[in-house]
C-alpha cells in the first residue's frame, strides 16, 4: 500500500515540477527577478554576475582565470611532467590571462570531458572555454554560448589504419568511432547518409577509451577534427605511420574560445585579447622583438602596444578603446606568450600541421582581425 | 499528567498536542524554505544563462546515434530515452537471470562435501564480493573484451555458428516471424506444461501411478515449440562475417557483453552468499528426513531444501536484483547506451541538464519501486506460513 | 552422498581424508578432477602473471600519483606526520577499549600471552601488513619506510598509554575532556592536511579513503534523524522521511554523482559552488544517510519494547529515553550492518572518480597507462590488478573484522 502511495506522490511531484518549469520556460531571455523577490540587481545590460557586474570585473578582482580545457590532446593541451598544461589552447588561456590580469600564469586550467564542456560554462565553473570547440548555430543558441574569434579553422576527417582504405567512399559496412557529445557525431552520420554508406557510429565517452578500442580493432575508422587526428596520430603507440588520415574533409569546424551568453563586456575583452595575438603577427611583432617595438616610430604599432604616440596634431595621446583591459594588454600578451604565428609554430607545426587556411589574410589565409583604432 | 477535574488543559506551550503540530509546522517551514531557496536559485541561474528549464527538449532531434539500435539521429530525444530504457531493461533482465543461476549454483557448491568445490566457491565469493564493481567492469571491458577478444579479421569461431570478436558476438537467431508470435508459442508451451503437471499430479494422488509429469510436460513443450516454429514459417539465421561486419544471426554488442558479464559475476557472488545463508537457515531436520526417505542428493536439494531456502531468500534476493538494476547505470562509462548514457549524451549535445537528469532519476525510482513491489508480492505469496 | 557410510578404508589419514572429501562417489571424483584441474591451472597462470610476466614498473614509477595524486612532493612530510598521529590515535583508542573490555570481563586478550597476542594481531591484520610491506617494497625512497616505522611506533606507544590511562579512575572532567579531545583528533588532522593542500585537490587512494570516512561520519546524524522521523507518529515527519529514503534508495549512486557534477550549479549560487571533492562527499552523505536510516530503523525495531517502557517508568523524558536507553542499544545491535555499509561506500568511492573526473585510484590507474613511456603496451591489466588488489585487501579485512565482531557481540545468536 505504502509503495503505491509513494508512486502517486512521485507522479504528483513530477507533474508539479513539469507544470512549474513549463510556465517558466518562456522567460528564458529575461533576467528573472520576479519570483524570488528581485534579489538580483537590475541588469544594466552589461552583464549578469551575481551582483549585476560583469565577469570581467569579477575575474580581475579574483586575480585568476578559470579556463576550461583538457589534458590529453597532443598539440592543443597536454600535461607535461610537472603537471603543467602545454599546447595551442593552453597558450590561448594564457593569452587571455595576460591581457585581463597582466599575468599569463594566473590561469586555473580546468580539465573537462567533451560532455561537460558547456555545462561547466553554463554553471560558472569556468570563465571561458578554450578547448578546440566548434562554433555552431546550436551552440550559440540552446547551449547558451557565445563564440569568439576563431583560432583554428578546421574540418572533420577520418583516420584509418594505413592500408585499409584509401578513400572514405570505400568505407561501407564499417564501424566508425567518435567522441560522444561532439559535432563529429552528427557529422559522421550525415556524411554516411549523404554518401549512401552503411556506417555504425560508436560514440565513446572519453578519448582514452576510444583509443583503446581503436587499437584493439573495434573500430575501422576514427573520425574527428583533422587537427585532433593529427595530434593523436603523433602520439600513437604503434607509430604515426601506422595510421593514415584520409584526404576527404567532411565539414567546417571553426575552433575557437567561447564564453557564456549575456556578458558583452567579458566577451569583447576576451575577443580582443585573442585578436591581439593575431594582430601582433600582422604587425610583425613577436616575443623576441616586442621590447624593441616599444620604441618603434609607427603609430599603429605604438598605439597597439599602448605607448604614447603623436596623434598627428602635435598632441601626445594614448589609445584606450574602453574595453576594460589594461592599456598595455597587447604588450603583455606578446611578451609573456607570443603572437599567433609563434603559438602555432611551437605547438601545431611539430605535429605536421601547416598554416593553410589559418595563415594571415595577407598570406591568403583567413586570419583577419578588425583594426585596433578608434 | 492531567488531572481529571474540570477542564484542566495544560497551557498551550506545554500541551503535547499543540507542540506536536507546532513542531511539524516548524519542520515543514524549514524544509519548504530550503526547497524554495534552491528552486529560486535554479530559476534565476537558468534564466540568466538562457538555459531552458522545461521538458521541451524531449521533442528536439537527438543528433546522436545509438549503436546497436535502429535509431535515426533525427528522432526526438524521447525516443532516445525509450531506447535507453529498453537497453537498461535488457541488460537487467538477462543479468538477473544469469546472476541467479550462477549464484545459486555457487551457493550450493559452497556447502558441498567435495572439498575442492566448496573451497573454490568460497574463493569466488570472497574475491568478487570485495571488489568494487567499477574495477571489475573496467577489467572486463578493457581487459577481456578489448585485449582477449580478437579483432574482426581474426574472429574466433569455436563452432561454425558462433562468431566471437571484439566487435560483437554473433549467435544464431530467428527470422521470418515476429518475436511476439514466438513468445506466444512459448507461453502456450509453458501453460500446457503446467496444466499437464497438475493433471498428472492428480492422477498420481488418485491412482498411485507414477506421474511422469516432467517427461510429459517437457515433451508437450518441445512439440508445441517445434510445431509453432514450423507452422509460423520461422527460420534460423546463422551469423557470418561479411567484410568487417557480422551479418545475419544476431550480434551481441561487446559493451553489452562486458556490462552483462561484470554485473552477473559481481551479483552472483552476493547471491551465492544469500543462497548459502538461506540453505543453512532451513532446519536440519528437513535434510535428514529427506535422507531417511531415501531421496537422492539431487532430489533432496531440488525438492526439499531449495524450495524452502528460496522462500527465505526472496527479500535479500530482491534487494540484489534492485542493486543490479541500479548498477546497470555504470554502462555509461563503457559505451553501452543504457538510460544513464543516453542522458549524459543528450546533455552533452545541448539538452538542459536539470530536467534531463531529473527525468532519468524519476524513471529509476519508478523502476525501483515497481521491482520492490513485485518482490514484496512474491514474498507475500511464497512466505513460509507459520502457525 | 547418500551411499551408506562405508568404511573409508585403510591407509594414511591423508588418504582417508581424500576419500571422504574428494572421491566419495564417481560424480564427486569427476568434480574433483575437473575443478581441481581448473583451480590449479588458474593459480598457475596467476602466479606466472604476478611474478614473471607482469611489468610492474608502471606501478613503481607512479606509486605516489596513485596513492596521493598530485600532492606536492616536498610536502609529503605532512602526510607522514598525519599518518603517524592517526596511528597514535588508533593505539590510544585500542588501549582504552581493551581496558573497558577487561573491566566488563569480556576481554579475550588477558587469557593470551604476549606472544599469542602478536600472533592474533598478525592473523587478523596480516593481509594489511603484507600489503603495506608490498607497497613499501615498490617505493624507491626512504620516506615511506620512515613513515611506516614511525606509525608503528606511534601506535604501540598509543596502545600502552591508552591501556595505562584506562586503568586509572580519573576525575570526571578529565575523562570527559579526554574523550572530547580524542573525538576532535580526526578533525584536527583534516585541518592540518587541508592547510597544505585544499580538500578540492585531494586525489588518489587518499581521496577514496578520506571521502569514505567523511561520508560515513557525516551521514550518521542524517541517518539517525531519518530513522527516528520514520518511526515518529507525526504524519508529516514520517512522510517526509519515507519520501526521502525511498527516493534516494531508488536512485543509482552513479546518476546522483553525475547530477552533482552538472546540475548542482543551478541550485546554488556560483559563489559557493563547491569543488568536486566536496560534491562527492555531499552525495555520499545524502546517499549513505538513506541506507543508514534503514539500518538504524532495523536496529530500533530490534530493541525490546520493555526497554522503552522501563525507561518511561523511571520518569525519563522521551529524549532521554531515546538517547540514553534505546538508541545506544539499537546502534550496537546493528554494528555489523553499519560496517557493511561503510565497506560498500568505500568501494563506491570509485564511482566519484568516473562521474566527477576526480583523479582517484582507479582513474589514476587508467591515466598512467597513457603516459608516453607506457602507452599502447596493454599495461591496463597490471594497473587494474593492482587497484583491485588494494580495494580487495581493505574490503576483505574489514568484512572479516565485522564477522569477528558479530560473533563476539553474539548478535543474532539468541
Amino acid at each position: 500500500m505504502k509503495r503505491y502511495r509513494l508512486l502517486v506522490a512521485l507522479a504528483a511531484l513530477t507533474l508539479v515540477f513539469a507544470a512549474c518549469t513549463d510556465a517558466g520556460g518562456d522567460d528564458t531571455t529575461t533576467v528573472a527577478n520576479g519570483d524570488d523577490g528581485g534579489t538580483t540587481a537590475p541588469s544594466d545590460g552589461n552583464g549578469d554576475g551575481d551582483d549585476g557586474g560583469s565577469l570581467l570585473e569579477e575575474v580581475q578582482a579574483r586575480g585568476e582565470l578559470n579556463c576550461g580545457t583538457r589534458d590529453a590532446l597532443p598539440g592543443f593541451a597536454v600535461l607535461n611532467e610537472e603537471g603543467e598544461h602545454v599546447g595551442f589552447d593552453s597558450d590561448f588561456c594564457r593569452v587571455i590571462a595576460a591581457a585581463v590580469l597582466g599575468d599569463a600564469e594566473a590561469v586555473n586550467h580546468v580539465d573537462l570531458e567533451t560532455t561537460d564542456r558547456f555545462t561547466a560554462l553554463q554553471s560558472g565553473q569556468i570563465d571561458v572555454l578554450v578547448r578546440n570547440t566548434t562554433w555552431s548555430a546550436g551552440r550559440d543558441g540552446t547551449e547558451g554560448a557565445t563564440f569568439l574569434a576563431v583560432t583554428y579553422y578546421d574540418g572533420q576527417g577520418m583516420m584509418v589504419n594505413t592500408g585499409d582504405f584509401s578513400s572514405v567512399t570505400e568505407m561501407d559496412g564499417v564501424v566508425v568511432c567518435v567522441a560522444a557529445g561532439t559535432t563529429t557525431e552528427g557529422n559522421a552520420a550525415t556524411e554516411a547518409a549523404r554518401l549512401g554508406l552503411d556506417w555504425e557510429v560508436r560514440p565513446f565517452p572519453d578519448t582514452d577509451l576510444l583509443q583503446e578500442a581503436f587499437i584493439a580493432g573495434q573500430c575501422d575508422g576514427w573520425s574527428s577534427d583533422t587537427s585532433q587526428l593529427v595530434g593523436f596520430r603523433s602520439a600513437y603507440p604503434d607509430g604515426a605511420d601506422s595510421l593514415t588520415i584520409l584526404p576527404e574533409v567532411f565539414s567546417k569546424e571553426p575552433l575557437g574560445p567561447a564564453v557564456l551568453d549575456g556578458d558583452t563586456a567579458w566577451a569583447q575583452a576576451v575577443n580582443w585579447a585573442i585578436m591581439a595575438a593575431i594582430q601582433a603577427e600582422e604587425l610583425g611583432i613577436d616575443s623576441s622583438n616586442v621590447e624593441d617595438m616599444l620604441e618603434s616610430e609607427e603609430v599603429a604599432i605604438r598605439r597597439f602596444l599602448g605607448q604614447e604616440f603623436d596623434d598627428g596634431e602635435g598632441n601626445v595621446a594614448t589609445f584606450d578603446p574602453g574595453l576594460g583591459l589594461p592599456i598595455d594588454f597587447a604588450y603583455q600578451v606578446v611578451s609573456q606568450v607570443g603572437n599567433y604565428g609563434e603559438i602555432f609554430e611551437e605547438h601545431l607545426a611539430p605535429l605536421g600541421l601547416e598554416r593553410g587556411v589559418n595563415a594571415l589574410w595577407t598570406d591568403g589565409g583567413l586570419m583577419y582581425t578588425p583594426p585596433y583604432r578608434p | 499528567m492531567t488531572t481529571t477535574e474540570g477542564s484542566s488543559r495544560p497551557p498551550f506551550y506545554r500541551d503535547v498536542r499543540v507542540l506536536k503540530w507546532l513542531f511539524q509546522l516548524v519542520v515543514f517551514a524549514i524544509v519548504a524554505a530550503i526547497a524554495l531557496w534552491l528552486w529560486g536559485n535554479f530559476r534565476r541561474n537558468a534564466a540568466a544563462s538562457g538555459i531552458p528549464t522545461s521538458f521541451d527538449f524531449l521533442s528536439a532531434p537527438a543528433t546522436f546515434s545509438i549503436p546497436g539500435a535502429d535509431f535515426n539521429p533525427n528522432s526526438p530525444v524521447r525516443s532516445a530515452y525509450v531506447v535507453g530504457f529498453l537497453n537498461t531493461l535488457r541488460v537487467s533482465i538477462v543479468g538477473i537471470i544469469l546472476a541467479t543461476v550462477l549464484g545459486v549454483l555457487i551457493g550450493i557448491g559452497r556447502l558441498s562435501t567435495n572439498w575442492v568445490v566448496s573451497r573454490l566457491s568460497a574463493v569466488y565469493v570472497e574475491v568478487f564480493r570485495n571488489l568494487p564493481l567499477l574495477v571489475l567492469l573496467t577489467f572486463v571491458f578493457l581487459g577481456v573484451v578489448l585485449q582477449f577478444m580478437p579483432p574482426i579479421a581474426e574472429a574466433w569461431t569455436p563452432v561454425s555458428w558462433i562468431i566471437v570478436s571484439n566487435r560483437g558476438i554473433g549467435v544464431p537467431w530467428y527470422e521470418g516471424v515476429s518475436g511476439w508470435a514466438l513468445l506466444l508459442v512459448l507461453a502456450i508451451g509453458m501453460v500446457g506444461w503446467w496444466l499437464i503437471a497438475r493433471w498428472r499430479q492428480r492422477v498420481f494422488e488418485r491412482t498411485g501411478q507414477p506421474s511422469r509429469a516432467g517427461i510429459l510436460g517437457s515433451g508437450f513443450f518441445l512439440v508445441t515449440l517445434i510445431l509453432g516454429w514450423v507452422l509460423l514459417g520461422a527460420m534460423l539465421t546463422l551469423p557470418s562475417i561479411d567484410g568487417r561486419q557480422i551479418i545475419d544471426g544476431i550480434r551481441v554488442d561487446p559493451s553489452f557483453f562486458a556490462l552483462l558479464l561484470g554485473l552477473a559475476i559481481y551479483t552472483a557472488s552476493h547471491i551465492a552468499e544469500i543462497t548459502r545463508g538461506s540453505i543453512q537457515a532451513v532446519p536440519r531436520g528437513q535434510g535428514e528426513a529427506a535422507a531417511a526417505l531415501a531421496l537422492t542428493g539431487f532430489q533432496r536439494m531440488w525438492k526439499v531444501i531449495l524450495p524452502q531456502a528460496m522462500r527465505i531468500a526472496i527479500p535479500p534476493l530482491g534487494n540484489q536484483y534492485l542493486n543490479l538494476i541500479k548498477n546497470s547505470s555504470l554502462g555509461a562509462g563503457f559505451a553501452y547506451f543504457e538510460l544513464t548514457n543516453v542522458t549524459q549524451t543528450t546533455v552533452g549535445n545541448g539538452s538542459p541538464s536539470v530536467p534531463a537528469f531529473f527525468l532519468t532519476l524519476v524513471i529509476y525510482v519508478v523502476i525501483s519501486l515497481v521491482t520492490s513491489g513485485l518482490v514484496n508480492l512474491a514474498n507475500q505469496r511464497f512466505k513460509v506460513v507459520e502457525r | 552422498m547418500t551411499s551408506p557410510p562405508t568404511t573409508l578404508g585403510t591407509g594414511t589419514r591423508a588418504a582417508r581424508w581424500a576419500r571422504k572429501h574428494l572421491f566419495r562417489t564417481w560424480l564427486d571424483s569427476a568434480l574433483t578432477i575437473v575443478f581441481g584441474g581448473l583451480a590449479l591451472y588458474l593459480i598457475f597462470r596467476f602466479v606466472l602473471f604476478v611474478f614473471v610476466n607482469a611489468r610492474w614498473e608502471i606501478i613503481q614509477v607512479n606509486l605516489k600519483l596513485l596513492m596521493v595524486g598530485r600532492w606536492p612532493s616536498d610536502q609529503l612530510m605532512v602526510m607522514a606526520v598525519s599518518v603517524a598521529v592517526l596511528g597514535l590515535w588508533v593505539g590510544l583508542i585500542a588501549g582504552l577499549v581493551h581496558r573497558r573490555q577487561m573491566r566488563a570481563g569480556q576481554s579475550r586478550l588477558t587469557a593470551m600471552t604476549g606472544g599469542q597476542r602478536v600472533v592474533d594481531l598478525v592473523r587478523r591484520f596480516g593481509l594489511i601488513i603484507g600489503t603495506v610491506l608490498l607497497l613499501l617494497a615498490l617505493t624507491n625512497t626512504n620516506g615511506p619506510w620512515l613513515m611506516a616505522a614511525t606509525t608503528v611506533v606511534a601506535s604501540v606507544v598509543g596502545r600502552v598509554i591508552g591501556g595505562a590511562a584506562g586503568t586509572r579512575v580519573l576525575p570526571r572532567w578529565v575523562a570527559r575532556t579526554g574523550v572530547l579531545l580524542l573525538a576532535l583528533v580526526p578533525f584536527a588532522i583534516y585541518v592540518y592536511l587541508s592547510r597544505t593542500l585544499a580538500l578540492a585537490d585531494w586525489e588518489g587512494f587518499f581521496f577514496n579513503i578520506t571521502s569514505a570516512i567523511a561520508g560515513i561520519i557525516l551521514c550518521f546524524p542524517l541517518g539517525v534523524l531519518l530513522a527516528l522521523a520514520r518511526r515518529s507518529k507525526l504524519r508529516l515527519l514520517q512522510s517526509l522521511s519515507i519520501l526521502y529514503i525511498e527516493f534516494v534508495r531508488g536512485s543509482p549512486l552513479f546518476v546522483l554523482l553525475l547530477m552533482a557534477n552538472v546540475s548542482l550549479e543551478f541550485f546554488v549560487p556560483a559563489s559557493i559552488a563547491p569543488s568536486k571533492v566536496i560534491r562527492a562527499i555531499v552525495v555520499f552523505t545524502i546517499f549513505t544517510g538513506a541506507y543508514l536510516a534503514e539500518i538504524v530503523r532495523g536496529g530500533l525495531q530490534s530493541v525490546p519494547r520493555g526497554q522503552e517502557e522501563a525507561a518511561k517508568s523511571l520518569g525519563l523524558s522521551p529524549t532521554k529515553q531515546m538517547g540514553l536507553i534505546v538508541l545506544p542499544q539499537a546502534l550496537r545491535n546493528v554494528i555489523p550492518a553499519q560496517i557493511g555499509q561503510f565497506i560498500s561506500l568505500f568501494k563506491d568511492t570509485t564511482l566519484a572518480g568516473l562521474a566527477l573526473g576526480i583523479l582517484d585510484l582507479l582513474e589514476g590507474a587508467k591515466a598512467i597507462t597513457q603516459q608516453p613511456d607506457f602507452r599502447g603496451q596493454g599495461l591496463i591489466i597490471e594497473t587494474l590488478v593492482f587497484v583491485g588488489f588494494l580495494f580487495w585487501v581493505g574490503s576483505f579485512t574489514m568484512s572479516r573484522e565485522s564477522q569477528r565482531l558479530e560473533r563476539k557481540l553474539g548478535v543474532g545468536t539468541r
